[in-house]
């Protein structure tokens, strides 16, 4: 599809006539605290892309922490109204990955999730390329790229003070398809790719993977989990992270069906309605969450759960970097034959 | 010798002579400006240990983890210190099996900047220990760094939407109990269940009920060492509410959590004499 | 039933009572209650008791939970110091008591929506005082908006 050139003046235009439609969310500074987050913007003047990656993913745009599926009153349900039209603009490609892998999971194992897909229909994903990596980047690790383009209508980078925008989905064409047309030029393509150069290399996520396949019961959980003091910051954090918990809320016969995000490291988590926890200890917990990223994923739906945006990293109360376990585990953990 | 010097060669000998079976300390991590708490088991491990500005985290806690391995060698800030005693008069440790390696602290920082937490610390050295590794620091000088914030005289509506703006961000990860040293309950109160206590929404009233249940819950037992907010992903200052509970205590009972040997956890015992001007 | 039904303080114009949730100890308070009852006094009908054993087992989630529901006060009634049937229950939940005040104050809770009283199985005309200051001080906070949980919004 054709690429175009946006200038920021085209841009402001584009995201006022938007917000005009529907919902706009973007990166913008979180009051006086030093990260941005995703919030409902007017016009391009109240966002902030100065940050590679907000503080939470944009997940919960389509996947919300607490979620009203249905509410009650007097024996009588009523759903809630569809969601809104909705554009998320400046997602980073590595975002916009991982709510296509959630994508997955809700919509694609024979089952879908209404409200889900719901919201996956009504939403509008813009990508913002990124010129620079943060320190715990690694999208590149695991099978991304600073200006990867899976889950996105429309991808732009910055290329100083203009936007190119590369279409990805017809809705992402329509979207431009009245700005100028003019010739792009090689240096800003250039601009483009700069970002990939800086990355780490990639981790060989099958080799690991058979690692994974044979090594559930090695001593070496036992070392790594040590540090691990068991939060969900990591599982609420991530944005591939999609488990959930449904709860019943009622007073005075009026009541709600919320459905709120759960996580593998809680001890509750796995807990049986008879009082059995198959994951009853903090190491089962923490083995859980790397088996999950590295290879349960893999074997459900053939890829990955770690799309590589760092935020488990920044914000590990434990100061625990899960590229330095994936290290250990390549390094310590016996390769299996391969299975044909 | 600097500080880091004497706990690497101690902790070398102790592991060594085989007098304890572990270290617990820090170690860098691999971003810049963090540590990770590190279980050395191998004499040759022990040069990994570190101890500067960036050994934020209470190792009090990552003690109940490994407590069962036997003898542990604990590298003790005066915090740390202050919670060990804290989990020993609960039972909760064996005073025997742990050989506490006393380190002085002169503040821990975030982003560069020193943690709220020791600005208003008045004990950066350990309570107890079983030897001081390197010179102590400086008992004075963090008082004098900064006062006591102020609270201002603000109305209850007015606190109460400070409050909420602050508690409205949580989003129930419990980072901040996880790293509590004095968190320890096999079920805590939000995990139960049957009957559910709390909600498990982000609703702002369930999050105010987690957070001032567990302000009170560490009245009287927490040692305002800061991990909490530390911890917390989203920037939440949960010390406000510590401190207050702290400071409730402090003023009703006259106890200060942690800096006594010998007496009992403020609410698990009472004076016919305490003040209840607040019932009638 | 066709409407929210509406809170019973701005619902008509017969002054109607705020909805108060009354933990009182079985040896002394709700004894107390029960004089108030028998000896005819009056007291307004805001409360809705339930019975402890002591007012030390009064969790102050119970307290929370109960304005979380909807109460619009909160009140614990114990024995006098001294009296306690199981001699020391009461010192003890008053030192809890004691810093789910102050923490409550703190957060903002209005000073007046959870209460605490001593009265005595022979106090049934204090029992009724108590009710009716309580009554009024939370009469006159209005309905509890800031911890009352509305599932279905």
């Amino acid at each position: 599809m054709t690429q175009r050139v946006i200038t920021a003046d085209g841009l402001a235009k584009l995201v006022t006539e938007w917000a005009k439609k529907g919902a706009v969310y973007a990166p913008v500074k979180a009051g006086s605290k030093d990260w941005t987050e995703f919030r409902r913007v007017t016009s391009l003047k109240e966002t902030d892309f100065s940050r590679v990656n907000t503080k939470q993913s944009a997940k919960g745009l389509l996947f919300p922490q607490r979620e009203v599926m249905l509410r009650f009153k007097d024996g009588k349900s009523e759903e809630p109204a569809a969601p809104e039209e909705q554009v998320i603009l400046g997602i980073r490609p590595c975002d916009a990955a991982a709510i296509a892998f959630q994508a997955k999971f809700f919509t694609g194992q024979g089952q879908t999730d209404p409200y889900f897909k719901a919201r996956l229909d009504r939403t509008t994903f813009i990508g913002f390329a990124c010129n620079t990596p943060a320190e715990t980047c690694f999208c590149t690790a695991v099978g991304g790229s600073p200006s990867g383009t899976r889950g996105l209508d429309l991808l732009l980078t910055d290329i100083g003070g203009k936007y190119l925008a590369e279409p990805v989905t017809d809705k992402g064409a329509a979207l431009i398809a009245d700005m100028p047309d003019p010739a792009i030029g090689d240096l800003e393509r250039k601009l483009a790719e700069k970002c990939a150069e800086q990355m780490p290399q990639a981790i060989d996520t099958a080799a690991l993977k058979r690692r994974l396949d044979s090594g559930f019961e090695h001593p070496v959980w036992d070392e790594l989990n040590l540090a691990c003091v068991n939060c969900g910051a990591c599982t609420f954090l991530c944005p591939t992270c999609h488990c959930f918990d449904v709860t019943d809320e009622e007073r005075k016969g009026r009541g709600a069906r919320i459905r709120v995000w759960d996580s593998c490291q809680f001890c509750i988590y796995s807990q049986h309605a008879s009082g059995h926890n198959p994951r009853q200890t903090a190491r089962s917990r923490y083995r859980n969450r790397v088996m999950d990223k590295f290879k349960y994923t893999v074997d459900m739906v053939g890829e990955l759960s770690c799309v590589g945006c760092g935020r488990c990293i920044i914000e590990c109360p434990a100061g625990i970097d899960v590229r330095e376990t994936v290290e250990v585990l390549t390094r310590q953990l016996p390769e299996a034959a391969e299975k044909k | 010798m600097s500080r880091e010097e004497a706990l690497r060669k101690r902790a070398r000998e102790l592991l060594e002579s085989k007098q304890v079976v572990m270290v617990v300390g820090h170690r860098a991590a691999s971003t810049k400006g963090k540590a990770q708490p590190a279980f050395i088991a191998k004499p040759e491990d022990a040069e990994s240990l570190i101890f500067d500005e960036t050994c934020g985290q209470n190792l009090a806690g990552h003690l109940l983890k490994v407590k069962h391995l036997g003898k542990i060698a604990v590298v003790t800030k005066g915090c740390d210190s202050r919670s060990i005693l804290v989990l020993l008069k609960e039972k909760q440790l064996d005073r025997a099996q742990l050989h506490i390696l006393g380190v002085g602290c002169e503040g821990v920082k975030e982003d560069g900047k020193l943690s709220d937490s020791c600005i208003t610390c008045e004990y950066p050295n350990p309570i107890v220990c079983d030897e001081m590794l390197g010179e102590p620091a400086p008992g004075d000088r963090l008082q004098t760094l900064n006062p006591k914030p102020q609270t201002g005289e603000l109305t209850s509506d007015e606190r109460w939407r400070e409050l909420s703006e602050d508690v409205s961000r949580c989003i129930r990860c419990y980072a901040c109990r996880q790293v509590c040293p004095n968190c320890y309950c096999p079920v805590c109160f939000v995990d139960a269940s049957q009957p559910a206590l709390v909600g498990k929404t982000t609703e702002l009233s369930d999050n105010m009920v987690f957070h001032i249940m567990r302000a009170l819950h560490m009245a009287g037992r927490c040692v305002e060492c800061g991990s909490c907010a530390r911890a917390c992903p989203m920037g939440i200052d949960l010390m406000k509410f510590n401190r207050k509970a702290a400071q409730i205590v402090k003023e009703r009972f006259n106890v200060v959590a942690g800096v006594k040997e010998d007496d009992a956890p403020a609410l698990t015992v009472f004076d016919p004499n305490d003040k209840q001007e607040f019932i009638r | 039933m066709s409407t929210a039904e509406p809170h019973p303080q701005e619902a008509g114009s017969q002054e109607p009572e705020p909805k108060i949730v009354a933990f009182l100890c079985n040896w002394c308070s709700y004894a107390g209650a029960d004089l108030a009852g028998i000896s005819r006094i009056q007291y307004p009908a805001s409360i809705r008791v339930i019975r402890v054993p002591c007012s030390g087992r009064v969790d102050p989630f119970h307290i929370l939970k109960a304005l979380q529901s909807g109460a619009d006060g909160v009140l614990v009634s114990g024995c006098h110091p001294g009296d306690c049937h199981y001699l020391t229950g009461n010192y003890v939940a008053r030192r809890r008591f004691a810093v789910l005040n102050d923490l409550l104050e703190f957060a903002g809770i209005d000073p007046g929506r959870v209460s605490f009283s001593w009265v005595s199985a022979a106090e049934g005309e204090r029992f009724a005082e108590v009710v009716r200051e309580v009554t009024e001080k939370v009469k006159a906070l209005g309905p509890n908006r800031k911890l009352v949980k509305e599932p279905a919004s």
